[in-house]
């Protein structure tokens, strides 16, 4: 031994926890440790984070736009087959100017949110009875992951049967594309639950109920939300097929009417007016209401990457 | 310390009989547990652990050290024999701190007092005061993904005292954790056993630890899991993992515990 460390050494062996000073220096200890062992945080401002998640997309949206402007210039081809971004845009300002644009996002938009929520409403007790029932599970299992695979459009035939052309058909239809997919995420959130977590509600003596509203649910959080994301995606798909096949009737004027109105004008830039802002109202409500919640439900969690901070 | 055989001692006045003679804290008799048709894997275990003891239960993997510590917590079921906890249910910490990921250690430990039927009010200073037990106080606010490992497994420390049970099961707590933290723990683990008289019931494969932490150490041999013996330490104070006591009796343990390895030899 050194003899530099025979003077630690001889200083009389006081273990901590037999005295005020031993544990007086036990928590020296551990708060060098625990500062040791802390993981640093650098967190970026709310400004900073927003321009680095907006500027790429707007530059790539920019550039796309110019090629598609360069192509139309260089290669000149017939307007009516391809129109130029200016075309598009005109067609978006008149369909704006004679109110059908403004009567389609908002009809869409009211329909695909109020299916949506239908479907929160089916879907979450289905997926809950599913994840907690083995012999519901196994029935009925099989046949909501097939219809999660079922292009919904393939109902709109059998729903304009029953239901005629009215707003029955398309929530009919929005309800086939989004309830599956809704109970499904809530089913692999909970299956998804580390067992160790449902071991601990029970050792702190947590009742059924409990251990369902104050460890289960919180713990399938994560899952039932991506499976929320992906259920609005699937109502907006299925109520933009069902709108462009039943038209007429008591069914009202939506954006995917207003695509299929431009195609039978054989306007293209119409329709591919239409597709751009169905395509832009499916990135706004992504961005304005799933991605924030997401953001915070994960970040709470330590579950988001330290680069998408 | 006692001995089981030294609680059999006779009891002269009648009276206070009762009083005299304290209840185990557990008491098992003739466990055995197998699962379905498979091998025993606990066979004819008999203890009895006094209130307030500080017990280690040693054996290499598969003896079914966690399996019997599983049973006195009443996750699984014994095939034979019976288990009794005195004072009712244990308390549980295990190898992963297992902290609610959504809830701050704070809330984690008020969970546990919600739980116990705490009401609101009290639970926030309650909590508080347990973590400030395991030198945490100022982290009641962090995330468990914010804590370090070892800050974590006090936070799950504070959280098993919150049921505030006489029994403390602890299955390998601190395996997962870098030498110097453990070691740290260790003086922390003693120090919160002396100051709250838990009775500890603490499973580990790590023959140092349970010479460093032990009141009372079992030795398990591997398939069935049985108690094949025993050591019980003179309480000296505290012991230091360095130190020679620790060293000779780990040595002795480790002997017993590969002559144990090498009978699954063949």
């Amino acid at each position: 031994m050194p003899p530099e460390t025979s003077t630690t050494s001889t200083r009389p062996a006081e273990p901590a926890g037999s005295g005020a000073a031993g544990h007086d220096e036990l928590r020296r200890l551990e708060a060098g440790l625990d500062s040791l062992q802390a993981v640093p945080e650098t967190p970026r401002g709310a400004v900073r984070r927003t321009l680095d998640g907006v500027v790429p997309p707007i530059l790539l949206l920019i550039g796309l736009v110019a090629a598609w402007q360069l192509y139309i210039v260089i290669a000149r081809p017939r307007p009516d087959l391809i129109p130029g971004p200016f075309d598009v845009f005109g067609a978006l300002v008149s369909a704006w100017s004679s109110d059908r644009l403004q009567i389609a996002v908002l009809t869409s938009l009211e329909r695909g949110g109020a299916g949506f929520l239908i479907a929160v409403a089916i879907g979450t007790p289905i997926g809950l009875l599913l994840a907690e029932c083995r012999p519901v599970r196994r029935a009925l299992g099989p046949l909501l992951s097939g219809l999660q695979v079922l292009p919904s459009v393939a109902w709109v035939p059998a729903a304009i049967i029953w239901f005629g052309l009215t707003d029955a058909t398309v929530y009919f239809v929005v309800l086939m594309g989004a309830v599956p997919s809704i109970a499904n995420g809530l089913v692999s959130g909970v299956d998804q639950i580390p067992p160790q977590l449902r071991r601990v509600g029970t050792v702190l003596g947590a009742s059924r109920l409990q251990m369902a509203t104050l460890v289960v649910l919180p713990a399938a959080l994560p899952g039932y939300f991506s499976g929320l994301k992906q259920g609005w995606a699937f109502a907006w798909r299925s109520l933009m097929a069902a709108e462009i096949i039943a038209m007429g009737g008591t069914i009202g004027f939506g954006l995917g009417s207003l695509l299929q109105q431009s195609r039978e004008l054989a306007d293209l830039s119409g329709v591919l007016a239409t597709i751009l802002v169905i395509l832009f109202v499916g990135i706004l409500v992504e961005l304005v209401i799933f991605a924030p919640i997401e953001r915070r439900l994960l970040r709470r969690r330590g579950l988001m990457a330290a680069g998408l901070r | 310390m006692s001995t089981p055989v030294a609680t059999a001692a006779p009891v002269s006045t009648t009276g206070l009989a009762a009083s005299v003679v304290e209840p185990a804290a557990i008491s098992i008799d003739a466990l055995g547990k197998r699962y379905g048709a498979g091998p025993l894997v606990l066979d004819d275990i008999n203890l009895r652990i006094e209130p307030g003891q500080f017990v280690c239960l040693l054996g290499a993997s598969g003896c079914g050290k966690s399996t019997l510590l599983n049973i006195i917590a009443g996750l699984e079921k014994p095939t034979e024999g019976s288990v009794t906890v005195a004072s009712g249910k244990a308390a549980v910490m295990f190898q992963d701190a297992a902290l609610f990921p959504w809830l701050t250690a704070g809330r984690n430990v008020e969970l546990a007092l919600k739980l116990r039927g705490m009401p609101r009010a009290a639970r926030r200073p309650a909590a508080l005061e347990l973590l400030d037990l395991v030198n945490l106080a100022d982290a009641a606010d962090k995330r468990p993904h914010e804590l370090s490992g070892g800050m974590r497994q006090r936070v799950a420390l504070a959280r098993s005292l919150a049921q505030d049970r006489k029994v403390l099961l602890m299955d390998e707590p601190f395996a997962a954790l870098d030498a110097i933290t453990r070691d740290l723990l260790h003086e922390e683990l003693e120090r919160v056993w002396k100051q709250t008289g838990r009775t500890i019931v603490f499973v580990t494969h790590n023959v140092r630890e349970a010479a460093r932490l032990g009141q009372r150490i079992l030795l398990m041999s591997s398939r069935p899991g049985r108690v094949v013996n025993e050591w019980t330490i003179a309480d000296t104070g505290s012991r230091r993992i360095e130190s020679n006591e620790v060293a000779r009796l780990g040595d002795e343990i480790t002997d017993q515990l590969r002559q144990e390895i090498r009978r699954n030899a063949a």
